[in-house]
């Protein structure tokens, strides 16, 4: 079976075994180098393999040249082993039920038959670019493909909750999926949000990822999408939606997925934090995307700076952008505007003309002021990592 | 060889690959059931005292990919990794089994640091 696993990387590895490609003066770092062992799950193209079960898959560097990420390119994280691998549609029910008027079903039908909602939206893990957190820490080591930019399309979740009638007591909203431990003992993973947060005008139950059914590894029929808050909280292959008069404390909300009560949610490495919160809105980052750590430039030729930007649901006003490791910077240009929610495309055409070594960084501002700080921050989770990266280069 | 230049070229400049990506797979639908089958990854874990017990206890749970992904951990933090997974996720494991399973995570998967 080893040709299924049979990566472009192993080909490569084979090819410059035998000297064709180095002939050639190298191939690009950015798509081959230090990405680990490629694998194909069902309707996913070759990701990067973190765990097979329950699967955590990531998404290869090349893929964030792109606007929209494509289904089949979407990284993977669950956290509990029995993941959803069949549904049957025709009993596929969402319930909505504890603190309501009136606890009632709906079909997919019945979903499809409420008001769409559309927009772009980034998707991210809590945890992206946590093998990259200094002291390391443990969990999922994602490098920084746990993220993707996807026009989700689904029901308003403020829809379905006055259709069953929020209590006036009511706190949370708690949300719970298809997937379940192996065992009784394991916590089932079940999520929650403020009630004000879950009656907000933005949030849905979505059905299609870029006008296309969910993929089952990305929450088929239908998962909660939280545009502006990390991806813990979008609930896949959703099938409970319960209305709570107090607090959920269960495992996954405590305590899992917990920040330190903080602005930056940091604490000096190695330390304990003090008062924490459940984790919520994203913080801003931007990634150069081209050219990458250690790549070889030319002298004397435009190249272009390149990446993406985002932030927790307040847009991207401005990306600047350093080739001299912060002393000056200059304002790259962004791309196409897909709203608040989207990472935005940047880029700055750089020509250097003298010979030597170089340290790309650039630093991204939301509309509310909020951007990257310059120092590596640390959380014993490895959570939110939004430093500004810098990425090392040689040109001649 | 003029062959094998174009073909290094092709793979060198990404564009071979570009043009002919394997075919992503599609969900098995009949009628309304939509279904995929999960692929089986063999567990690659480092020889050692105790790993077939990892290879039993830890499996039942998740893959043993979990651990070779960690980055190299002092056994204090192994220790209370194997205790979580016990005392809050229910892991049927007995003091002793745990004892072996933390030795064989910290010798082959620790730093030097007790």
């Amino acid at each position: 079976m080893k040709s299924r696993f049979f990566s472009r990387r192993d080909f490569l590895k084979t090819a410059s075994s035998i000297g064709m490609v180095t002939a050639l003066g190298g191939i690009p770092v950015d798509l081959f180098a230090s990405e680990g062992k490629l694998v194909r799950f069902p309707e996913k193209t070759d990701l990067i393999l973190l765990t097979s079960r329950p699967p955590q898959l990531e998404t290869p560097k090349h893929f964030f040249k792109e606007l929209i990420t494509p289904n089949e390119a979407l990284f993977v994280r669950w956290h509990i082993a029995n993941i959803p691998t069949s549904v049957d549609l025709q009993t596929w029910r969402l319930k909505i039920g504890g603190n309501t008027e009136r606890p009632l079903e709906l079909s997919m039908d019945d979903l499809k038959g409420l008001p769409k909602l559309s927009y772009t939206a980034v998707l991210q893990c809590a945890g992206n670019g946590r093998s990259l957190f200094d002291p390391r820490v443990p969990g999922g080591q994602w490098g920084n493909g746990a993220m993707g930019n996807v026009t989700w399309t689904g029901a308003r979740l403020k829809d379905i909750l006055a259709k069953a009638g929020v209590r006036g007591d009511s706190v949370e909203v708690a949300f719970n999926g298809l997937d379940s431990g192996p065992l009784p003992t394991v916590p089932d993973f079940v999520k929650s949000l403020p009630v004000d947060k879950a009656l907000e005008e933005d949030i849905i139950i979505a059905y299609e990822m870029n006008g296309k059914p969910l993929t089952m590894l990305n929450g088929f029929p239908a998962r909660l999408v939280v545009p502006g808050w990390y991806g813990t909280y979008w609930v896949k292959a959703i099938s409970d939606v319960t209305v709570l008069s107090k607090t959920l404390e269960e495992f996954w909300m405590k305590p899992a997925y917990r920040i330190p009560d903080n602005p930056c949610a940091c604490i000096p490495p190695g330390t304990k934090p003090g008062k924490t919160v459940p984790i919520n809105r994203m913080n801003t980052r931007s990634l150069i995307i081209e050219p990458s750590i250690g790549n070889r430039l030319p002298t004397g030729k435009e190249v272009a700076i390149s990446g993406l930007a985002f932030s927790g649901g307040y847009g991207i006003k401005d990306v600047i952008v350093s080739v001299d490791g912060g002393k000056t910077w200059k304002e790259a240009k962004l791309g196409k505007d897909l709203g608040k929610y989207s990472w935005i495309q940047f880029t700055l055409p750089w020509k250097p003309t003298q010979k030597g070594k170089y340290t790309l960084m650039a630093r991204a501002t939301n509309s509310i002021g909020e951007s990257q700080p310059f120092d590596r921050q640390w959380n014993p989770s490895g959570y939110m990592l939004n430093t500004i990266e810098k990425i090392d280069v040689t040109v001649g | 060889m003029k062959k094998i230049i174009v073909f290094a070229m092709l793979a060198a400049t990404g564009a071979f690959f570009v043009q002919h990506p394997a075919p992503v797979s599609q969900a098995e639908e009949v009628g309304q059931v939509h279904s995929i089958t999960l692929p089986t990854i063999p567990p690659d874990l480092k020889d050692g005292v105790g790993k077939d017990k990892v290879l039993v206890f830890c499996s039942i749970c998740h893959s043993p990919d979990y651990i070779p992904m960690q980055p190299l951990l002092p056994a204090k933090t192994w220790d209370g990794i194997v205790t979580k997974m016990i005392k809050v996720f229910g892991a049927p494991i007995n003091e002793e089994d745990a004892k072996t399973i933390s030795s064989y995570l910290a010798a082959q998967y620790g730093t030097a640091e007790k």
